[in-house]
This record gives C-alpha cells, sequence and structure tokens, in this order.
C-alpha cells in the first residue's frame, strides 16, 4: 500500500501534463465540430467516395455530420495518446528505480519482488484509469454543446472500455520490458519502437483489403469504432488477443522480475 | 569542437542509428512493395476523387495527392519516414545533454578543460551526424525502393529531391527544439518518453489540423511546414512556412547555448 500510494504521488505531475493534453484535444476538436455538424454537402460527399484511401484514414464507416460520427473518427487520436501514456507509463514505473538508483533501497524493504511490482502495476492502472476517466468527461462536457443521442453515450461506454483496454495492453507491454531488459534504456527504446510499429502498422492495415491479416499484430486495429458502433458488440479475436497479450506480459513480467540481475 | 567528445558521442548513438536505418529501410521496402497492386485500383479512385469540390479535398488533406502516380504513393510513405525520423531527432535532443546529469556523469564532464560552449557544439554536431547519417539511409533507400517497384512508370526526381530534402530541415527542427525544451526543464526523466510526446504531438496537430481544414495549425507543426502533399503537388516549399521552421531552429540553438553556459548542474551529493 505505501509503495502504492507513493507511486501514484511520483506520477501525478506526468498525470497532470497528460490530462491537460487530452482536455486540450477535446475541446479543440470538438469546437472545431461545429463546422461538420449537420452539413448535408459534406455527408453527400462522404456517401460517393470510394473506399480504397478513405478507409484508411477510417473516414468511410462514420457520419461525420453527427457528434457519435465525430467521436468515431476521434477514437483514432484517443488511442494514439493513451496507448503512448500507458505504454511509458508501464515502463518507467518500474525502470526508474534503476534509473534513478534507487532501487536497491527498494529491495531492502520488507516486501517481496512480486509484491513490489504488484502495487507498482496497480498504480500505474491507477493512473491509466484516471486518465481514461478525464478523456470520458472531457468528452462529455465538449459534446454538450450538440445534439446527442442515446446511441452516442452507449458507443462512448464502448469506446471507453477499448480505450481501457488498450491502455492495459500497452501497460503490461512497458511493464514486461521494464522487467526483462537487462538495462533500463533498454526498455523504453524498446516501448517506443513497440507503438511506433503498433500505429504504422494499423495505417498500412488500414490500407487495402488483402492486408487486413495485419491488424492482428496491432492493438491499435483490435477495436474497430465502426463494427463498435454498428454492431455494438467487440471482436472476440481482439478480446482473446488483448488478453492473451495481458496475459503472457505480466506472467513474463514476475517470472523475470524474480531472479533480475540489477543494473546498478 | 572537440574531436573526443564528438567520437565518444557517435560511438553512444551508434546502435541507435542502426536500428533507425533499418527499420527505416525495412518500412520504405514493404510499402513500396505494394504499390503495383495499389496503383491499379488507385486510378479508379482519383476518376472519383476529380468530380469532387476543391475545397472539401483540401481540408481532408486529399488535395495533391494521386495515389496511383509514384511520388503519390511514396507521399504516404514518406509522412511515416517523417515521423519516425522526428521522433528519433527527438530523443537524440532531449537526451544529448540531460543524459549527462541523470548518469550523473555531468560534473565529470564540465570538470575536463573544455568551455560548455565546445562541450555542447562538439555534442551537437555528433547527434546531427548521426541523423544525417540515418538521413542518408532513407535517401538511398528511397532511390532504391522506388526504381525497384515504379514498374516503368515515370516520376519527377526533383521532386522527390525536394522531398528528401525537407527530411534535413524536419530533422534539425526536432533535434534543436528538443534540446531547448530539455535545458528548460530541470530533468529529463525519461527521455524517449519526452521524444514520443514531442513528435507525435506534433503530428497529431498536423493530422488533426488538416482534417479540421484549419490553417492555424499550419503554423505551429513542421510537419505542415514541410507537407509532402504540399511538396509533391507544388513541386516546391511553402516558404513562409518553412521559414517558420528555420527561425525555430535557429532560435532554438541560440537559446540553448544561452542556457546551458549558464546551467546549473545538479551533480553527486
Amino acid at each position: 500500500m505505501n509503495i502504492y500510494l507513493r507511486e501514484l504521488k511520483a506520477n501525478v505531475k506526468s498525470l497532470l501534463i497528460w490530462s491537460g493534453a487530452v482536455v486540450l484535444f477535446v475541446l479543440v476538436g470538438f469546437s472545431k465540430f461545429s463546422a461538420y455538424e449537420g452539413n448535408p454537402e459534406l455527408l453527400a460527399i462522404f456517401d460517393s467516395m470510394p473506399p480504397a484511401l478513405i478507409s484508411a484514414m477510417e473516414l468511410r464507416a462514420f457520419n461525420l455530420t453527427t457528434v457519435t460520427g465525430f467521436l468515431g473518427l476521434m477514437f483514432t487520436y484517443f488511442s494514439l495518446m493513451l496507448a503512448i501514456a500507458a505504454g511509458t507509463w508501464g515502463a518507467d514505473i518500474i525502470v526508474k528505480e534503476e534509473r534513478d538508483r534507487t532501487v536497491e533501497f527498494a529491495l531492502t524493504l520488507p516486501v517481496t519482488r512480486a509484491r513490489l511490482i504488484t502495487a507498482k502495476a496497480l498504480a500505474a492502472t491507477t493512473n491509466s484509469f484516471i486518465l481514461l476517466l478525464v478523456t470520458w468527461a472531457s468528452v462529455l462536457v465538449g459534446s454538450m454543446s450538440y445534439q446527442t443521442t442515446p446511441e452516442f453515450y452507449q458507443f462512448l461506454v464502448y469506446i471507453m472500455i477499448a480505450l481501457f483496454i488498450l491502455q492495459l495492453i500497452f501497460l503490461s507491454i512497458g511493464i514486461f520490458l521494464g522487467c526483462a531488459m537487462k538495462h533500463y534504456k533498454k526498455a523504453s527504446s524498446i516501448m517506443m519502437f513497440v507503438l511506433l510499429q503498433a500505429y504504422i502498422v494499423s495505417m498500412l492495415a488500414g490500407l487495402d483489403q488483402r492486408l487486413e491479416f495485419l491488424r492482428f499484430i496491432t492493438p491499435f486495429k483490435y477495436f474497430n469504432p465502426a463494427r463498435l458502433l454498428h454492431e455494438s458488440k467487440f471482436d472476440p479475436t481482439s478480446l482473446l488477443l488483448a488478453a492473451a497479450i495481458i496475459v503472457v506480459c505480466l506472467a513474463g513480467a514476475y517470472f523475470t522480475y524474480q531472479r533480475r540481475d540489477l543494473y546498478l | 569542437m572537440k574531436m573526443n567528445i564528438f567520437l565518444h558521442e557517435i560511438r553512444r548513438h551508434k546502435q541507435s542509428i542502426l536500428t533507425w536505418s533499418i527499420s527505416l529501410i525495412l518500412l520504405l521496402f514493404v510499402f513500396m512493395a505494394m504499390f503495383n497492386s495499389f496503383a491499379s485500383e488507385a486510378e479508379v479512385l482519383n476518376q472519383t476523387l476529380a468530380q469532387m469540390p476543391k475545397e472539401l479535398l483540401t481540408a481532408f488533406g486529399l488535395d495533391g495527392v494521386d495515389m496511383s502516380t509514384v511520388l503519390g504513393f511514396f507521399s504516404f510513405v514518406f509522412l511515416f519516414c517523417q515521423i519516425c525520423l522526428a521522433v528519433q531527432a527527438a530523443s537524440y535532443g532531449f537526451g544529448l545533454v540531460s543524459v549527462e546529469e541523470t548518469d550523473l556523469t555531468a560534473d565529470f564532464l564540465l570538470a575536463k578543460p573544455i568551455g560548455r560552449g565546445q562541450i555542447l557544439t562538439s555534442k551537437f554536431l555528433a547527434a546531427f551526424t548521426g541523423l544525417t547519417l540515418t538521413n542518408a539511409v532513407v535517401w538511398i533507400g528511397s532511390f532504391v525502393v522506388i526504381e525497384l517497384f515504379r514498374d516503368s512508370r515515370p516520376y519527377e526526381t526533383n521532386t522527390l529531391l525536394l522531398l528528401l530534402i525537407s527530411l534535413f530541415f524536419l530533422q534539425l527542427f526536432f533535434l534543436s527544439f528538443a534540446i531547448l525544451l530539455s535545458l528548460l526543464m530541470k530533468r529529463v526523466r525519461s527521455v524517449n518518453t519526452a521524444a514520443m510526446a514531442l513528435a507525435f504531438g506534433m503530428y497529431a496537430l498536423s493530422a488533426f489540423g488538416g482534417m479540421l481544414g484549419d490553417e492555424t495549425f499550419d503554423l505551429l507543426t513542421p510537419f505542415k511546414h514541410f507537407d509532402p502533399n504540399t511538396i509533391i503537388s507544388q513541386q516546391a516549399y511553402e516558404l513562409p512556412l518553412v521559414m517558420i521552421s528555420v527561425v525555430i531552429i535557429l532560435l532554438s540553438v541560440a537559446g540553448s547555448y544561452w542556457l546551458y553556459l549558464k546551467r546549473d548542474i545538479h551533480s553527486v551529493n
């Protein structure tokens, strides 16, 4: 519990910065949305657009003239931001003890390594969850001045669940890297590559039908906002994959950290 | 400039330069390999796009992208190269001086009989050399993959050169701006986090601004200053925007020297 609270406190600043970025992003986005709302000309254009290029930009499946459609479009940006935050928090929370040379102190406490990781992982999860709530709240505030439907709120819940799972995926990857990498600098640079790769592959996968299979290697494609909106259900394969990644990463994290040779 | 600091820095970045170069080559290769199958489909797409009002195409950044041409398709890959190079440049920039402080080697370095200005110059040049090496790999890689996959479709060599030259400015922008930011901070906790946030933040501004068709975002983000679509359609840079980047680079470099010369350095005990 002490470790948990300490970690929460240590991360307040970072959480505030990320929250600020998210709030700013949502507010700017929604204020710009006024240009789209109820613009029938725009709708006609989207209807006549052919799939290939537009699907890469995720424009196709949404009616951009409604708040619901606009939210679907923003999903990509939300997932990118929250994933970067979660991934770096996950790696950082483990790695920072070695970076700041406090790891010897932390490990001499009468706490097992496993409990240390548990406390840290929970703290990082709490942080991610708070950031998610901030996102949620700012979307609610941002959408207030527009006409919303019950469908919108339901979609919002689905999106938030999807975002939370995404956060957990990247968080566990981060924690695993933090625990498993020999040198602390490795963990965060590999995390960076994982994030970049996931993003680029997700753009690739949207480009062409034949590249559909790519969506399995990038968590950003596990949740398709268009399907969440129209079918109101999650893709079971993706959920299974997400669960597998989280479980494997966390198990790996505990396993490797138990026998970790510290970098001093 | 001190040669031994320079060489030490280059050695420090060696592995990272290698990894970035290989990933970028892979990226270029994988993307351009799909060009052929994509190009025929894109020709149909173009006919439909041609019937749409111009303002809307501009708003969605579809203006001037002809995915059936070599460069039109290349511009898509190029954007990802830009993002990668920006992350790399920003991470070198954020780490340049701050790494000495986190590794507690700053007092050792500063006790050497070298001025702080010289230290910064050597480190800056070393980081820039590293970035230029990666850039050179991207240049060669671009020409090679285009030749491999263009399937005798024509392309403008000059425009391609313009695109590739813009990478140089983009790298300088992120390198120098990140150094300035790192010196404004008391302590850089995680170099990579900061670098990702800066590069992706700028990218999101550009993508989001493009989607909303808002011109004010164009001023803020270097991704818009060197927007590949604009460069391809106009076959020239948008000079006023490029000037903004250049001015920011100059100001950041000047500011960095000023801040570093009088920086209070936290040492062991």
